[in-house]
């Protein structure tokens, strides 16, 4: 049970900060892009980290990850933006920002290896790859390897200090507020250029266990949307909600499948005994074994569906070699997966290995697309001096760890430029906005101490509050039902939509101020689910805006099933904090590369 | 898999102004008990079993336990962590032991890999 604070509550200390960059969020992106700042912007320049957690072992990292999915082991830049676009089923992507990423990728893992990243070689030296586009690391360590380089950067890192709210001055990002989790602290920090890199969103839908393994899912749960809530509630135009990720991973576990599908090539079989990419021609015809993330993965929904599940990764006719090695290397990322191997006498090289799908994830980075809108490769939201980067930013899915770290070393380029050109000065804030923001960053902590005096049934809970779990439940039983989670087997109408804005909008707008925590901990929780429903709001308003079905396996919408040239686009939007209403609006699609999108180049 | 705090060996990190386990955990979800001075996990189920406080505790005094309803008992996986790798060692239900050796970190001097 969460110890209650005192209920008369004193006003919280408050840190003032100033920065040249300020970066919110330091994992993946974040980490680069401090190095980047100092390389690019000199000893002088003020590098601040706002990290939620610890910077040394935050984030999606946290576990380790055992392959980096995004290097150039072949072919060329152009090459990596071809193939992202095939395994969207030839959507719009930012071929722009993927390409700049993919010319600079390379470069990036030769850096991590120099900070220490073990990167398995082949006999003749090269990286052991896997595929095309993948190679193999021992990742164990790969957090505190790049939280090293910010580290050695010399940014100011704040741990433990959850940012709520950007500060936004005449259209104009000024800097960002937050709360201590374990000091209680208000901090105030003011800064010439902020970054957003502070991960996706897990803990929309609800998870497939319960109880003790609630968060037993693939996303980070941790990373509960606060990139796209803060940039949202500022007014940034916000791109791609309606392409979340559905992850068909391993069941139970919800470990990732690459190492068993690419690594090993294991096919994924149906009851029946068939593999069904390979032998049945609805499959074939849409690119079979090696078809597009999003026909596997409706594949497997069709199967389940039509009731010849379960469905298996064939690990038994696998290399016997590489079978043996799959324990290293779930060991490097996911080690639970060996755990429960062991816990029920599985052995992947007798018995095939049961997948199913996860709830899904909003991410920008992995192999879903939502995200800020940016200019150009500035990474340069609609709001000026405000950046994202790493799964904050949209439109540019598939950049993963290694495209990621490099997305952070050219957002923190284009702001040090930025800086050289502009003649930026902190803003002289006004006292009162801040006091303002200091009340809304605490305020289910002073909602719980006003809510307490109005009575406590004799279980202790609250007769007129809502404890943040409660809230939680609430969202993720809505999202579930009838916004297309697994419940639904993934697939929405506009009817099941309506009922989803209906409820969402409800809970954003009447039973917020009900929301009480009676600690930090329980802050923290609190503002994961005002981030959460700001983002659910933008996955409903996004679904129902596109009618057609241009992302099987993630969105099957069973009125409009089929693709419409007229949505042959980006859908992004914008939020107004008047009317709490979104606008979508359709942004078009600049192929940079040319030839057939639903094709591979190589 | 929700990390278990065993009372006999952990020490609160004694000299720290934190247990390890409580900062290094990316939930927020360690924490101390300031009567009993023992850490413990705040909440089972939002662990999402990342093992940073189990190979992180210097004293080895956590272990991260399957969920019951997803595994049978018992079943071990227990990390050790050197200089330059991380030694796993796996028992499963039926008592078979398997060791694992993987490199964490490369370039350093002091290399414990065998």
């Amino acid at each position: 049970m969460a110890e209650p604070v005192s209920s008369e509550r004193v006003k919280p200390e408050r840190i003032n900060i100033e920065a040249d960059v300020l970066i919110i969020g330091g994992g993946t992106a974040g980490c680069l892009a401090a190095y980047e700042a100092r390389q690019a912007g000199g000893e002088g320049l003020k590098i601040v980290i706002m990290e939620k957690a610890f910077i040394r072992n935050s984030g999606c990292l946290s576990a380790g990850m055992n392959a980096l999915n995004m290097y150039i082991n072949q072919g060329s830049p152009e090459d990596v933006v071809a193939y992202v676009r095939y395994d969207f089923c030839g959507a719009p992507v930012r071929e722009d920002i993927l390409l700049s990423v993919a010319v600079e990728v390379n470069e990036t893992v030769a850096l991590m290896e120099q900070a220490g990243l073990p990167i398995k070689k082949r006999e003749d030296g090269r990286y052991l790859n896997r595929g095309k586009w993948n190679i193999e690391v021992n990742g164990s360590q790969l957090k505190p390897i790049t939280a090293s380089m910010a580290i050695e950067a010399g940014a100011e890192i704040y741990n433990r200090v959850y940012m709520t709210d950007l500060i936004i001055v005449n259209g104009q990002c000024e800097g960002a507020v937050g709360f201590g989790v374990r000091d209680g602290k208000f901090y105030v920090c003011r800064s010439k250029n902020t970054l957003i890199c502070a991960g996706g969103a897990a803990g929309l839908w609800r998870s497939n266990s319960n109880g003790d393994a609630h968060h037993r899912i693939w996303y980070f749960p941790f990373n509960t949307g606060g990139s796209y809530a803060m940039c949202k509630r500022a007014g940034a135009q916000m791109t791609s909600f309606e392409v979340r990720i559905v992850p068909i991973r391993t069941k139970d576990t919800y470990s990732p499948t690459g190492t068993l599908a690419i690594g090993m090539n294991a096919p994924m079989v149906n009851a029946l005994g068939q593999s069904f990419m390979r032998e049945d021609p609805y499959y074939v015809e849409r690119g079979g074994h090696t078809a597009p993330t999003l026909i596997r993965v409706l594949a497997f929904e069709r199967e389940t569906l039509a009731h010849r599940g379960p469905v298996v990764m064939d690990t038994t006719q696998g290399d016997p070699y590489k079978v043996a090695g799959l324990k290293s290397q779930y060991l490097d990322m996911s080690p639970c997966i060996v755990l429960y191997w062991g816990c029920n006498d599985i052995d992947p090289s007798k018995e095939p290995i049961e997948v199913d799908a996860s709830d899904p994830a909003i991410v920008g980075a992995h192999a879903g697309m939502a995200g800020a809108w940016t200019k150009g490769t500035s990474r340069e939201t609609s709001i000026e001096r405000l950046y994202v980067s790493g799964d904050a930013l949209g439109g540019a899915p598939s950049r993963f760890i290694s495209g990621s770290w490099t997305c952070g070393r050219l957002a923190a380029r284009a702001m040090v430029a930025a800086l050289k050109d502009g003649d930026y000065q902190l803003a002289d804030l006004d006292e009162a906005v801040i006091d303002d923001m200091e009340n809304r960053t605490f305020g289910p902590l002073i909602a719980f101490t006003e809510k307490e005096k109005e009575g406590l049934w004799t279980d202790g809970t609250l007769m007129n509050g809502i404890l943040p779990k409660q809230m939680e439940d609430r969202m993720q039983k809505i999202m579930e039902e009838y916004c297309g989670g697994r419940k639904q087997w993934f697939y929405v109408n506009e009817t099941y939509l309506g009922i989803a804005r209906k409820h969402i909008q409800r809970m954003r707008r009447t039973q917020l101020q009900y929301l009480c925590a009676r600690d930090l901990h329980e802050l923290q929780l609190a503002w994961d689910v005002i981030n959460r429903l700001d983002v659910c709001q933008l996955v409903i308003e996004h679904m129902d805006y596109r009618k057609e079905t241009r992302f099987p396996g993630y969105v099957n919408r069973t009125d409009y099933p089929d693709l419409d040239p007229e949505f042959d686009c980006f859908v992004n939007s914008v939020w107004d904090p008047v009317t709490d209403e979104v606008t979508c609006f359709k942004v078009p699609y600049d192929q940079l590369v040319p030839g057939d999108r639903t094709k591979e180049s190589i | 898999m929700p990390p278990k705090v065993d009372p006999l060996k952990c020490d609160a990190c004694q000299g720290e102004s934190e247990p390890l386990c409580e900062q290094i955990c990316p939930g927020n979800l360690m924490t101390l008990n300031k009567e009993t001075l023992k850490a413990h996990c705040r909440d089972d189920g939002d662990c999402w079993d990342c093992m940073s406080c189990t190979k992180v505790c210097p004293r080895q005094a956590i272990q991260t336990t399957m969920q019951y309803q997803l595994a049978y008992f018992p079943g071990k996986l227990i990390p050790l962590v050197g200089i330059n790798s991380v030694t796993w060692t796996s028992i499963d239900c039926n008592g078979r032991v398997e060791r694992f050796v993987i490199r964490t970190i490369s370039g350093g001097d002091d290399d414990d890999e065998e």
